[in-house]
């Protein structure tokens, strides 16, 4: 069989925040979006560090002590432009017992076999300067029926999205759509700026203020949560 | 042999001969329950308190030293009886006639009793100094021997923080003893071994354990003595729970008035106590607020305890700690937990009481740990940044289920185990005296015997063969100098009180260490990984490095550079194993550094790995500072690499995470971080200090003290109040690395 292989920028261990428990976090290249405000701009085009399947489960595997309660966090970039790999790590991490490996994604590439396969969705809606995608909606449609948790994630960008008219949207997604168990506005932040101006590119979301606690409860509140 | 204080208690083989851990065993009562049964501070407490916190204050304001005793030679006996409040003290006893007041100790060194009165502008009196002209101290035997060699190790800095002018330390009596079976009897034990060695042959060994024997029961005596200046004799076993407590402080208090050993350790006391609480409780002459009250007022003397320090010495270890180590938890080896009820009680001390750094509680982790006991160890560590945690798993299958940490992470049976404390060696000094053919790098002066500089690229393996060589020089001259001052301070300042609460025949170990592990590791790794060229300077030392291209880093769970400080532990360890040691103590190793690292990187000058003249060295076996890039959970699985197998003394990991970065409320925090403990001594880790907290706090306590006043965090292998810490000291805290800040 042909070596299994992908471009991965990195792999954290230990976070926290990107889903349940303790996780590791594979941070794919190549991204399908230029977003505005992200947070990982060195994984949007395809370049990264090549890895094979066999080394990626490996390195892994050195965490299970760690993350028992917890597990694996396929992020980027866009886990789903490399979506065959992806099937490939998530039988491996299962058959090495981590059961639980979620894929974060902007959810426009709807891959059904890879929805089925893993454990939970974490879909950013972007939902910036833009309407939802149709193809979101197509996402999302298939998480219900093939009975995949969502957790729905969005930036809160100061005045560019925590408008009513923005937040109505969201509160319609999480009420249209069953699978959505749990949504989470995370406040927009700078802190990437550094990473901007190593790879020598403008940071597009410069001009907007950062995003604090008090914005998040407004939002919150807005669509009834909390 | 019975007492009727024992009644309740079930019948063992520790009725016939001194066997707490066999008591222990037998009588103790595993909790797994959580910690809904905690009772608060009384209102007895509150004031107790309130008056602790205006002397601690007090203190402070003072310039760190309330009050010193000049005239006194701190001893047993020296001193009348000290309270707080007489009508309010439940458990009594200080070191000197008041609280916070220190007594001077000059069997160490007299150079360093009279300049550390001196600093805080006290004079040692006459009386003292014309007492100690006429007597040896440990000081001035040490140097009476030193060689040239010696001191130029000493001098530059090679070899440091050597306990040559102060009280070694690190030796755990076993407090225990005096209240399971009161003073006489251990009197009478140790009378009985005196005697039977009295028909040994009268080598030199032997005279000296006979004379050593009959200090350790004029010791005895003596501690007899002190307890009635307070109205107590405790010549029989303890009754109840408030006399275990007094009679088992009583005999920590004989040992802190006697030594002033850099570490004073407490030993494993929680669940033997909770023996007699729990008898207490059942019989209904204690209810659980009482039982509460009692580890408090214990705590708070624990608390209060003081030694007089120099400024230097202060440099070395800094924030004033006595390193009073309690170690709670853990496993027995049938399996049971030994967590009790009063775990619980001596952790929640930092509730009832506020946080602080001392006791410097540290918990024994097992896997096996109850879960609620877990749970509740993470959120005291989230709430209070006070306590530490060492693997159990791994430490259980040397030492047995009876054993304590001393200082910070060094293991040791309690009552049959103690340690010649060796502070320890700069390696990445070493490295820099390699290629500098054996002169120091700062000094110029020709330390080790001469050998080839290195000019042009460096060659990994040509550095390691000469490497090879100046490690045996090494450890030679260290292992050498510990025999000495380990001689001199059994000769000077023997330790009367706490070896006669240990058995008459114990297990030494003659305790060596590192500093510099991640210097050292992350240089060779450069000059393996990447190109390396020295720059000469002017004086034809070594200046500067020129580096090309990246090279692996320590702390990222990268084996080929993690194998590399596998590779220097191991080489190091077997190295000091070829050396003979004092009375046949065995070799052991710790990677440690306390916040020494501070002033080893200021002595050492800049080093392959990009590290720059006089920059601090990371902690004990961390990560050089910020050079962790693949997550918290990497970082801690290169140092659970290090092999505790060579490092039987201990490796010291102190970790910083921001409260976010561990989960987005308390519950995730406390159960996350809990998991982390869990797979870090799953995965082999021995040691590690967890704080939970913002950076951005400790830049304003920094600059605004009154705002945080009792602000403490783990260091390498104990807590400090933040405000007691140096400048330099506090900056090195802040530029550490804390994950999640990315």
């Amino acid at each position: 069989m042909e070596i299994c292989k992908a471009r991965i920028d990195s792999v954290y261990n230990g976070s926290a925040v990107d889903g349940k428990g303790l996780r590791c976090v594979v941070f794919f290249t190549g991204c399908n979006m230029r977003c505005g405000f992200c947070h990982n701009p060195e994984t949007w085009t395809e370049k990264g560090n090549e890895v094979t399947l066999d080394d990626l489960v490996s390195k892994i595997r050195r965490y299970k002590s760690y993350i028992k309660n917890g597990g694996v966090t396929l992020s980027g970039g866009e886990p789903f432009l490399q979506a065959d790999f992806c099937k490939q790590l998530i039988k491996a991490l299962h058959a090495e017992g981590i059961d639980s490996v979620i894929i974060e994604t902007n959810g426009l590439i709807c891959d059904k076999d890879l929805i089925k396969q893993c454990d939970g969705v974490r879909l950013d809606v972007k939902n910036q300067d833009r309407a939802v995608d149709g193809r979101v909606l197509d996402f999302l449609r298939y998480c219900c029926e093939s009975g995949k948790d969502v957790t729905l994630t969005n930036v809160l960008v100061p005045s560019l999205n925590d408008t009513p008219q923005k937040l109505d949207i969201i509160k319609n997604l999480k009420n249209t759509y069953p699978c959505i168990k749990e949504l989470k506005f995370l406040a927009f932040r700078k802190l990437c700026e550094s990473k901007y101006a190593r790879l020598n590119l403008p940071f597009p979301y410069e001009r907007y203020p950062e995003g604090c606690k008090s914005d998040l409860d407004r939002a919150y509140a807005y669509v009834g949560i909390r | 042999m019975k007492f009727e204080q024992w009644k309740g208690f079930k019948e063992g083989e520790y009725q016939d001969k001194i066997d707490v851990r066999g008591f222990i065993n037998l009588n103790y009562t595993p909790y797994e329950g959580d910690k809904s049964f905690l009772a608060e501070a009384t209102p007895r407490t509150k004031m107790v308190m309130e008056k602790v916190n205006k002397l601690l204050k007090k203190e402070m304001d003072n310039g760190g030293v309330l009050d010193v005793d000049t005239e006194k030679v701190s001893g047993l006996l020296a001193y009348d009886a000290g309270y707080i409040d007489k009508n309010l003290d439940i458990i009594v006893g200080f070191q000197t006639d008041e609280p916070l007041k220190r007594g001077v100790n000059p069997f160490g060194g007299m150079r360093m009793a009279r300049q550390a009165c001196e600093a805080y502008g006290y004079k040692l009196s006459d009386k003292i100094e014309e007492n100690f002209k006429y007597s040896t101290t440990h000081n001035d035997g040490v140097f009476s021997v030193y060689t040239d060699e010696m001191r130029a190790a000493r001098k530059v800095g090679i070899i440091t923080g050597l306990p040559d002018a102060y009280g070694r330390g690190r030796i755990i009596g076993d407090y225990r003893r005096v209240a399971l079976y009161g003073v006489d009897y251990l009197i009478q034990q140790k009378k009985n071994d005196k005697a039977a060695y009295g028909n040994n042959d009268m080598t030199e060994e032997n005279i000296r354990t006979l004379e050593e024997l009959h200090q350790q029961i004029q010791a005895l005596n003596d501690l007899k003595g002190m307890a009635q200046k307070y109205g107590f004799d405790i010549s029989q076993p303890a009754a109840n729970a408030k006399e275990a407590i007094q009679w088992l402080y009583f005999g920590y208090l004989a040992a802190i008035k006697e030594q002033n050993g850099a570490a004073m350790s407490l030993g494993r006391t929680s669940t033997f106590l909770d023996i007699y609480i729990q008898r207490d409780l059942d019989n209904g002459v204690l209810t659980e607020e009482q039982a509460q009250e009692l580890m408090d007022d214990f705590v708070i003397k624990l608390r209060l305890s003081r030694q007089l320090r120099t400024p230097e010495y202060n440099d070395l270890f800094g924030g004033d700690p006595t390193w009073t180590t309690e170690s709670v938890g853990g496993m027995s080896l049938d399996g049971r937990t030994l967590v009790t009820k009063n775990s619980f009680r001596v952790l929640n001390t930092l509730y009832t009481l506020g946080s602080a750094p001392e006791p410097n509680l540290t918990i024994l982790w097992s896997d096996e740990l109850p879960d609620n006991f877990k749970k509740f160890c993470a959120q005291v560590s989230i709430d209070t940044d006070s306590i530490q945690y060492e693997n159990d798993d791994l430490m259980r299958p040397m030492y047995g289920d009876d054993y304590a940490i001393a200082c910070c992470v060094s293991a040791m049976q309690v009552g049959k185990q103690m340690q010649f404390f060796g502070a320890r060696c700069n390696l990445a000094k070493l490295l820099l005296l390699t290629l500098n053919g054996g002169k120091d790098e700062n000094m110029g002066i020709q330390v080790a015997p001469e050998g080839k500089q290195f000019k042009g690229k460096l060659d990994y393996d040509e550095v390691m063969k000469a490497f090879d060589k100046y490690n045996a020089w090494l450890s030679r001259l260290y292992i050498n100098t510990l025999n000495v001052i380990h001689r001199m301070h059994d000769k000077y300042a023997y330790e009367k009180i706490q070896m006669a609460l240990h058995d008459t025949e114990v297990t030494r170990f003659m305790a060596c260490g590192v500093a510099g592990l991640s210097v050292i590791v992350d240089s060779l790794s450069a000059i393996k990984y990447a190109e390396v060229t020295p720059i000469y300077g002017e004086s034809g030392l070594i200046e500067d490095f020129e580096i090309k291209g990246d090279f692996p880093k320590y702390g990222n769970d990268d084996d080929r550079v993690d194998a590399i400080a596998v590779d220097i532990l191991t080489k190091f360890s077997n190295e000091l194993k070829k050396n003979p040691t004092y009375r046949g103590s065995q070799h052991t190793l710790s990677a440690l550094t306390i916040t020494s690292n501070v002033v080893y990187g200021k002595k050492t000058g800049t080093t392959p790995d990009g590290r720059k003249k006089g920059e601090p060295f990371a902690p004990g076996a961390n990560p050089m500072h910020n050079r962790e890039v693949c997550g918290a959970l990497a970082s801690l699985n290169s140092v659970s690499k290090l092999p505790y197998s060579c490092c039987q003394d201990g490796i010291s990991n102190t970790f910083s995470i921001l409260p976010n970065a561990l989960g987005e409320n308390s519950d995730k925090r406390i159960s996350n971080l809990s998991d982390m403990l869990n797979g870090y001594f799953v995965n082999g880790g021995h040691h590690l200090n967890v704080n939970v907290l913002d950076r951005e706090k400790l830049v304003t306590a920094m600059e605004h003290p009154d705002m945080y006043p009792n602000i403490t965090i783990r260091v390498s292998g104990y807590a400090v109040n933040f405000h007691k810490l140096s400048k330099p000291q506090q900056l090195e805290v802040l530029k550490r690395t804390y994950h999640g800040d990315m």
